[in-house]
This record gives C-alpha cells, structure tokens and sequence, in this order.
C-alpha cells in the first residue's frame, strides 16, 4: 500500500537534454519508464483518459538546440521537430511553398493546442491529421535513434508503423520537404487540397483526412497527382493505385469516377463508434474526386482567362 | 421589428455580472476554499447492474491523510434522495443500477491522498444482467431495475377513438423519431464547499436551481432541522435543468458534518458525464391522418422514455411530453400513449425544455411530412390546424388567451428567410413543394428539377468546401441549401398538481440600498440582469440605488423554483405586486421625515424626489435613517397561475415561437451546416433586450448540438464518450451565419400575466426547422437525432 501511495503521490522527473543525442540516451538509459515530451497536448489527455500512467521520467525536447526551427534553401524545407502547428499554419515561407501544410495545421485542435503541440508530435502519433499533407509532400523523416542521426522517408515509416507498430526509442529531429518545381512560367496549373472530415466543424478527431497536391497540363491532363488519405486511428498512406488511375488522364466524368471508385476501394479506414468504414470510404472518394474536379475547373478557367 | 442592439436602444444595458463573468475575475462556489479544507471525492459503481456483497473500507481509513470513508451506513437521515420522489440512494446498501451510483465516499487532507482512498476501498460486486433498452425493459422477461418492475410512469391521453379518423383519412403519416441523450455541458461542473458553523449548523455553497429544496432534501437525509443548514447556491456556471436535483451536495454534507472540517467536492468532466443527468433519449411514433383538405382527424402518439435507474423529474418530463406531442394543433381525435422506463443506463432528467424538445421534434416532422402528401405548402399546412385564439390548450385545459400562435406563424411567413426558401426556391425542392403553386428554381433561374440532387446551384453567402468564401463565390455544387421552418407552443411553469409558489421581498436596507430580495437562482441566464431593469424601469431606480440578494436561504423568501421558465415571469409579477405598497410605504415614511404631503412625492433615482419638478428631496440613505425602527419592507406570496384542471402537469401559460433556418448541406460528407437562422417569439414584453436575445441564441445552440453533434453515446450501460474530446457540442464555428429574433410584444387587453417565460423555447424549435431544411435541400427525411453525415452522403450527382 505504501509503495503505491508512494507512487501515486510522486509527480515525474522531468529531463532536458540539450541535444537530440543525449535525448536518445536518456531513453534507452530509461526504456518504457521514460517518455519523451514536447507539447504534450497528446499525453495529457492519455493520461487524463487514463489509458496510460504518467511516466517516471519525462524526457523534455524542448531545450534541444534548433529544434524549433525552419529553415529553407534552394532544394528542400527542414522543418524542426519542435515547431508547433500553429507556426506551421501561420510561418510566411510554409505557407507559400506548401500551403497543403498550412492547410492541415490550420484545421488541427485549436489555438491553444496548437501554440503548445508539434508538428513532430504529430507524425509520430502515426495517425496526426498532418501525416497525409506530409505524404503527398513527400516527406522524410530525420531521427536520431543511435549515435549518428539517420533519415527515412515518412511514407516507408508510416508502412512500416501500419503493419506492425514499434515502440518509438529514436527521436524524431526534422521532417525535410523537396521544394516543389518552379513552374510559374509554364501553362500547368499547381494544385492542391486539404479537407478534414470530423462530426463538428472545428476543434474535433478526425473522421477522414484527404491530401492531394498535383498539376493539370496545359492540355488539360494530370500530369501529376498525389494523394494520401488517413483520419481517425487509420495509419495514413499514399494511394498509389488512385494516383496511377488518374495520372495521365483528362478528368472528365468518366475518369473522376473511376479515381473515385478506385480511392474508395483503396482507402481503408478503421471505423469506430461513430462512423463506418464506408461512410469514411464515401467521404474520402468523394473529397478526393471532388478536389480534382475543381481543380480540372479552375486550370480550364486559367487557361481561359 | 427584429431585436438587436441598435432597435434597443437606451434598454441595451450591459449586464451587472457581465463584466466579472468575461474577466474571470467572478467567483463561482467551486472556486471557493478554506484553510484546512478536505477534499472529497465519491466511489461510483463499475457495474450498470450489481448486486453488492460487501464494502470494506478499512484500508482506506487507515491510510494517513484519510478523515472520513462513509457508507449507507453512516446516512443518519433518509438514505435517499429526488426532487419529486425519492428513490435514488444517496448510497447503495445492496444494488447498484448504474455506472454513476454511489457505494462510499471519502475526505483527505489532499485530493491524491482522497484519490487513494477510493482505490483502497474493497467493494465485492456480484454483476446482474443490464437493462439497457428501454423497449427491452418493458419485455415480461426483462430483469428488472426495481423489484416493483421497469415502469416508472405512463402517462395516456385520449380525446377519441382515432380509428374512425384514420379510415376516413385522405393521407397517414407514420413515423418513428428517435432523439439523442443530450448532456447539458455546463462549463462548471457540479460541486461545492460545505462548511460546518461554530454554532452547528452546516453552511452549503453548492449550485442549484432551488435552494428551499436543496435544503429539504439535505435535511430529510442529515436527520436534522431544515433551519440547521444554509444553503447558498448563486451565482452558477450553467445548470440547464441538470443541477436542479443533488448530486454532489449529500455527499459533501455528511463529510463535513463527520468530520467537522470544511469539504470541497468537485466533479471531473469525466465524473460529471457518468454521474450527471442528461435528457431523456426518446422514442415517439407518431401516425398521423388528415383529410383530403389537409384537416387533422386523428392523431396516435406512443412515446417511450429511457429513465435510466433513479426517478427525479422523469415523471414530470413525461408528463410534458404527452401535452407537447399534441402542441399547438387542433384534431378530430388523439390517443397518446407513453411510458418513461426504469433501465441501468445514465440518469436522465430536467433538461431545458423538459420534454419539449424531442415531442415537437416529432410532432413537426409530422406536420411537414402531410403537407409534402396533400401537396400544400408546410407553413400553410400549419395554418389550416393551429389552435384558435380562444381555444383551449393541449390536454383541452382552459389557457391564458393570446394571439401567439398566430402572430408568430405570420410574422415567419413574412420573414426574409423563410420567403427566400420558398418564393425563389431553395436548392433542392422536395416533391410536393412545386405544387403549391411556388416556383422551385435556383437562383440562376435554371428552372424546377424535382427532388433534391439535381437542383442546386446555389449562390451560398458563406459556403464553400472550407465554409467561408467570401459573399457572391458561387458555392460549389455538391453544396445544397435549403430552408425550414418549425413551429413551438411551449407551456411555462409546473403545472396543474405540482406546488408552485411565487415571491419576493422589497426592503430599503440600512445603508440606504433597496434590496431586491428573491429565491431565485443565477445560472447565466441574466436573471440579476432582468430583476435590475425591471426595477429600474418600473420603480424609476437608479442602479446604483438597488442591490439584487438571490441564492441564499438564509435571506431569501421561497419564491419557488428557478425552473420552467418561470423566473422572469414571477418576478415581473412580484414587482407589480408590491409596486404600490412599497412606493407607497417609501413615500409615506419620506412624507413624515420631510413634513410634506405625500402627494407632492414620487420615488425615483437617487431618493424620493418632488412629484413635479423632480428635484432630489431625501436621498435613500437618508430615508433609512429616518426609518431605523421601523424599515421600509414589503413582501409577496402568489402561485404561478394554473390552469382550473384536474390533469396533472396541464399548462396554462404559453410561449409561441416560429423558427425558420437555412441550412446547406454537403454532399461530399453528408455534413450539415446551420447558415442563417430566424426565431419569432410571442412571450409578451421583453423585460431585457440582451437577456432576451441571449436565451433565444443560447437556447438555439443547445437545439443545434441536439441537431448535429451531440449523444452522450452508451453500450452495455457505459458511457462511450466520456469527455468533451468524444461528446461534442457546439463551438463558434457551428454558431456562425446570420441570427435574428423578432420578438411579439403584444399581449390582451387586460392581460394580468405579463411577460412569458422564454428560458427554454430557443432550444425547441431548432432541430425540426434543421430537418425540414434538410428536406428542401436534398430531398431526404430525418427522424433521427443527431442527423447521421451517412444518410445525406451521394456517391455520384454533385459535378
């Protein structure tokens, strides 16, 4: 009894290592009694839920140096770990050279939440509504889970996260974006699409999340198109075979409908107590063939104009 | 003409306790602490249904920090307790009935040390099967919740035989409408301090919305003189009907009084889901017959309650749905029937609109449902059968005589939004709609498509796939917009056979103050708000000249409850009441200190002032003094006005509104969003302009969590969303678009009654003008609360 009270009573050691090394060992020094910490808006309701204890060391990030940083070049976007997605919805260059990420973070949580909660607390959730912005950015992933940092990309995680989970020991440091193709100058038209299905309209779980970035010829074709679907507690993917379907195609009546069916038939969401699996098959074929749609409509519109 | 800011004028007041509430800088009785206070917390039940073999609480008590572990034996008093039948255990002694029932409590220095002790509590459960469907419950081989069965009420009103009406019918309708159980989601959850005097008696800082039956119920169950404890129970961070009853005030009473320290309890959102009332899941079949002219002959309802395990106001919420199923229409006969079902599912009770809302929900959908098969128009449709200006009420009660049925049903009809869903068309005409002659055409004037899909191209003010391009973007096609309406006859007050007493206290304090002295509660409501304008209107005050003391039963007269939208409306009585003896007492006792006649006196802002020019004569604070031996006071005692019937629960004064809504529907999603709403109420002169405004959109937003996204959701007698991350209600972007209320002022002549209550007819009318919108928008029928995405969602059709 004393033991218990003991450790009910105790409130965790909390640590702040200066680097993502020293973060790493700090929890391989501590295995599943250490947990890592960053905004911890998801912990707190874990542990409030009681569906995990408050650990015996928190292994704060927040003091690791850069990790709240953005930084751009001519290649690629480094997107610290530790930004919070309330910078990812409102930082100038996010917004203009991937607006689809800005668009997630703008429909994730809330203000409050989302000044406290990161975009790398997000992906390693492996069910964050940002994951599908990031797949169809083509994200990679840099941890340090050993001595020397390594890089994945997130697609290949999350795969992997969705066959068989693993408990997280590496941390997640940066999420690195190619930059899209400047084409500015050609008569293609860049689009892209972020939508958020939940039962209200703001500060709620997802039912179905929906990214797509692509760019309809000056022919009117899809010359390019990503896609990638999750919500709820669906591991989110890219769906290779809707992309194949559509690429190439001019998305008239006939092809929309089959990248529709083909989404529907690919996209394969767990459904839970308040939704089905094909009401979120539904939601996210029609989002997906709905945005291709538009922007089939606004690059004619373009073109015309 | 609409209410709003600007047509209020000088009558626009910002609220007395509005300042402190935006702030934060207010006080609720939960913030409240005293030095070497406990913390009390409540061991619940793990089972809906279980038989208790033993508790052991030695453990627990033995653990340093613990003060006090009661059980059902250490209840000197009545070891139950509800408003109007006491069936509910303040704690268990052999069953539990659901996941919300107290088995022990315990106070500790610290809420850990409490949390612990509730750990080290050893209960031995032996689980009995779970009632869980009321229609189930009501099966001869159903457990039973209570040995004396699963009934706690039926309630059956009949007029006539329906059968002859049904087959003379031109046209039935027959559907079944099942309605959520809806959590009130105040922002304070239930608690309190509870406070043991040096003179013995016992002090309770504790929300409720009738501090004289707070004080009962607490005296029945300590065993001792109702005179012992003082109940202080104002101001409140929102009740809604769900505080009226204890919930945690037993427990923090016999704490203290065990341990003779102070206690504070203080739910959790998680405690107050599984342990708090919501309302009463219902369902109500209704089959409905008219004539080929669209008359009304016969009207079946069988209306089935989910009580959960324990009484409190089930039977009375019962009662008001049998009279609201019925409503505001005329028929050749009705057969209601209904029952309300003991199961181990969570507690429901009082709930703003007490029963209302799921019985017009359904009458409504009724009404729209024979309109679309006779082929007339809803609105018209209504017409044709609303009660007469002289007819009698619901349950055929005489009822105090307005216009209001027909003043809201004229002022909807000519109101800018239903006639933008009709004259021009709202996207999406469901079948019926073009034949009562109203062309059913987009805005583009691209001409009638029959039902639902093929219609819309519609030029939404705020909608878009993100729901916010600017006005004038032509919404994208899988948009439709339609527009509804409904409408509401919402009775007032408690009824024939319940005690419903009325009252209030005038009283010119020592420092010069008029007290306004009343029973009343503030939940939010801007019940302070109301009582300051009146009496600075109608006694001519200042309102620094006043101080408003509600909330505590050591000061306050028994003015009745705060409940059924009555407050407003007796205090309005109140004031009139001791308008004349009060003025006249204050000027009498100025006519002696100034040595003038009194008739060359009026009271007004400041002091008594000269009858004629105005100027200040005797300031208040000098009329007190002149008055030391011999206070100025005044008092009344009435009841609220019943209706002369022997039919328990029959109303006898009503609210009349009408609610139309434009809605646009997604069909990408099958998301419904709510863009512009418009409310008329006939309730008589509206006492507070913001008061008034604020309880019709606040009402509205309840209505529209109702609608959309609210269902305390629950499987096996558990409760599935056990937070507010799961239950949803509400939040700014679901309260957008255009809101415009179009009070009717008008009364008799020679009316006595006033201003009628309009504290819960907001939160009616909503959901069947959001269905009927629906309707207009895609041609599909609702009759299931909260409206299901899946119902609405279209593979193919929108590009």
């Amino acid at each position: 009894m004393a033991m218990e009270q003991d450790e009910i009573l105790r409130t965790p050691a909390v640590w702040h290592p200066g680097d993502a090394r020293e973060a790493w060992r700090l929890k391989e020094a501590f295995g599943p009694a250490g947990v890592y910490v960053a905004g911890g808006t998801l912990l707190r309701t874990q542990w409030e839920a009681g569906v995990a204890e408050p650990p015996a060391h928190l292994i704060d990030l927040t003091a690791i140096a850069g990790a709240g940083e953005v930084e751009m070049d001519g290649e690629e976007a480094a997107l610290g770990a530790l930004v919070p997605l309330s910078v990812c919805r409102s930082h100038p260059a996010i917004l203009a050279r991937y607006p689809l990420l800005a668009e997630a973070a703008r429909v994730i949580a809330a203000p409050s939440v989302r000044n406290l909660a990161t975009i790398g607390g997000n992906v390693v959730s492996r069910v964050g509504d940002a994951l599908p912005a990031l797949l169809a950015l083509s994200a990679q992933l840099v941890w340090q889970a050993g001595p020397e940092p390594h890089a994945c990309s997130l697609a290949d995680w999350l795969e992997r996260e969705r066959r068989a989970p693993t408990p997280a020991s590496g941390v997640l440091v940066q999420i690195r974006l190619p930059v899209p193709p400047d084409d500015t100058t050609s008569n293609a038209a860049r689009f892209f699409a972020y939508h958020k299905v939940g039962r209200r309209e703001a500060f709620m779980p997802s039912l179905v999340t929906v990214a797509l970035t692509g760019r309809i010829g000056a022919d009117g074709a899809v010359e390019e198109i990503r896609v990638a679907a999750g919500g709820g507690q669906t591991v989110p993917y890219r769906l290779d075979a809707s992309e194949a379907a559509l690429r190439g195609q001019t998305p008239d009546g006939k092809t929309l409908a089959a990248f529709q069916a083909c989404v529907e038939e690919e996209y394969e969401p767990k459904p839970d107590l308040f939704a089905t699996e094909a009401y979120r098959k539904r939601a996210a074929a029609n989002l997906a063939a709905a945005a291709v749609w538009q922007a089939a409509r606004d690059a004619a519109a373009g073109r015309k104009g | 003409m609409l209410l709003n800011r600007t047509t209020s004028g000088s009558r626009w007041r910002t609220r007395p306790d509005g300042p402190g509430k935006v702030t934060g800088g207010l006080s609720y009785l939960t913030d409240l602490s005293l030095p070497g206070m406990l913390h009390g917390l409540v061991l619940r039940s793990p089972h809906p249904h279980a038989a208790i073999v033993s508790i052991d609480a030695s453990k627990a008590m033995a653990l340093p920090g613990v003060l006090a572990v009661l059980t059902y034996a250490d209840v000197p008093g009545l070891n139950r307790f509800g408003i109007a039948r006491p069936d509910q255990p303040v704690f268990c002694e052999d069953r539990v009935r659901y996941i919300g029932d107290a088995v022990a409590a315990v106070a500790a220095e610290t809420p850990e040390i409490a949390v612990l002790a509730l750990r080290a509590i050893e209960v031995a459960y032996e689980p009995l099967p779970v009632v869980d469907d009321p229609e189930r419950a009501l099966l001869p081989d159903s457990p039973l919740v209570h040995p004396e069965g699963n009934v706690l009420h039926r309630n059956d009103y009949r007029t006539a035989d329906v059968a002859p009406g049904f087959a003379a019918a031109a046209h039935i309708v027959e559907e079944t409408y099942v309605t959520p159980r809806q959590m009130h989601t105040y922002m304070e959850t239930e608690g309190g301090l509870f406070v043991p005097e040096a003179d013995g008696r016992l002090a309770v800082y504790s929300a409720t919305q009738h501090g004289f039956m707070d004080r009962m119920q607490l005296a029945r169950i300590l065993g001792r003189p109702e005179a012992d404890i003082r109940v202080v129970s104002s101001p409140i961070g929102g009740s809604f009907g769900g505080k009226d009853e204890l919930n945690v005030q037993p427990y923090g009473a016999l704490l203290a009084l065990a341990t003779g320290k102070p206690v504070k309890v203080h739910h959790s959102r998680w405690e107050s889901v599984r342990a708090g009332l919501k309302r009463h899941p219902m369902k109500i079949r209704m089959k409905t017959g008219v004539d080929a002219n669209g008359r009304l002959l016969a009207h079946e309802v069988e209306i089935v309650a989910d009580k959960g395990p324990y009484a409190t106001l089930g039977a009375e919420v019962l009662n008001f749905a049998v009279e609201h199923v019925i409503g505001p229409y005329r028929y050749d006969a009705v057969d209601v029937k209904s029952v309300n079902v003991y199961t181990n599912n969570g507690m429901s009770g009082e709930f703003r609109g007490f029963g209302g809302n799921q019985a017009i929900f359904a009458l409504e959908g009724q009404m729209d449902r024979l309109a679309d098969k006779l082929g007339m128009d809803p609105w018209a449709f209504r017409r044709l059968n609303l009660r007469k200006t002289d007819d009698a009420g619901p349950l055929g009660q005489p009822i105090a005589v307005t216009a209001g049925a027909s003043q809201v049903w004229e002022a909807l009809a000519e109101s800018e939004l239903w006639r933008s869903g009709t004259g021009r068309g709202s996207a999406g005409s469901g079948p019926g709609i073009g034949a009562t002659g109203g062309k059913s055409a987009g805005h583009d004037g691209s001409g009638e498509e029959g039902i639902g899909l093929a219609a819309a191209r519609v030029e939404a003010k705020t909608a878009s796939d993100r729901g916010q391009a600017t006005a004038g973007t032509p919404a994208p096609p899988w948009i439709r917009r339609g527009v509804g309406a409904s409408f509401v006859m919402h009775g007032a007050g408690l009824g024939v056979g319940i005690p419903d007493p009325a009252g209030g206290r005038l009283r010119l304090a020592a420092d010069g103050k008029i007290d306004a002295v009343f029973g009343y509660e503030e939940f939010g409501q801007g019940l302070i708000a109301s009582l300051e304008q009146m009496l600075i209107e109608q006694f001519g005050f200042a309102a620094e000249d006043v101080r408003i003391v509600i909330g505590d039963t050591d000061v306050v007269p028994d003015s009745g409850s705060s409940t059924a939208s009555r407050s407003t409306s007796m205090m309005w009585q109140s004031l009139r009441r001791l308008r004349g003896p009060f003025a006249g007492k204050l000027i009498a006792a100025a006519s002696a200190a100034l040595a003038m006649p009194a008739d060359r006196l009026r009271v007004g802002a400041g002091g008594i002032r000269d009858a004629d020019g105005g100027e200040l004569l005797l300031p208040y604070a000098a009329l007190a003094a002149a008055t030391a031996k011999a206070p100025v006071i005044a008092e009344t005692r009435f009841e609220f006005p019943r209706s002369p019937v022997d039919r328990v629960g029959a109303h006898f004064l009503y609210t009349y509104s009408a609610v139309a809504v434009a809605v646009e529907v997604n069909l990408l999603t099958g998301r419904v969003r709510v863009a512009d709403q418009y409310h008329t109420v006939a309730a008589g002169p509206v006492v507070n302009p913001q008061g008034f405004l604020g309880q019709i959109e606040g009402g509205s937003g309840m209505a529209l969590g109702f609608s959309l996204t609210e269902d305390a959701v629950m499987s096996g007698g558990h409760y599935l969303t056990e937070n507010l991350d799961t239950y949803l209600i509400p939040t700014v972007a679901e309260l957008g678009g255009t809101f415009e209320v179009e009070p009717i002022e008008t009364l008799p002549e020679g009316d006595e009654y006033g201003p009628r209550g309009i504290g819960e007819v907001g939160s009616v009318g909503l959901a069947p003008a959001i269905a009927s919108a629906v309707y207009r928008a895609v041609g599909k029928r609702v009759n299931r609360l909260p409206i299901d995405p899946a119902l609405l969602q279209e593979t193919d059709g929108w590009y």
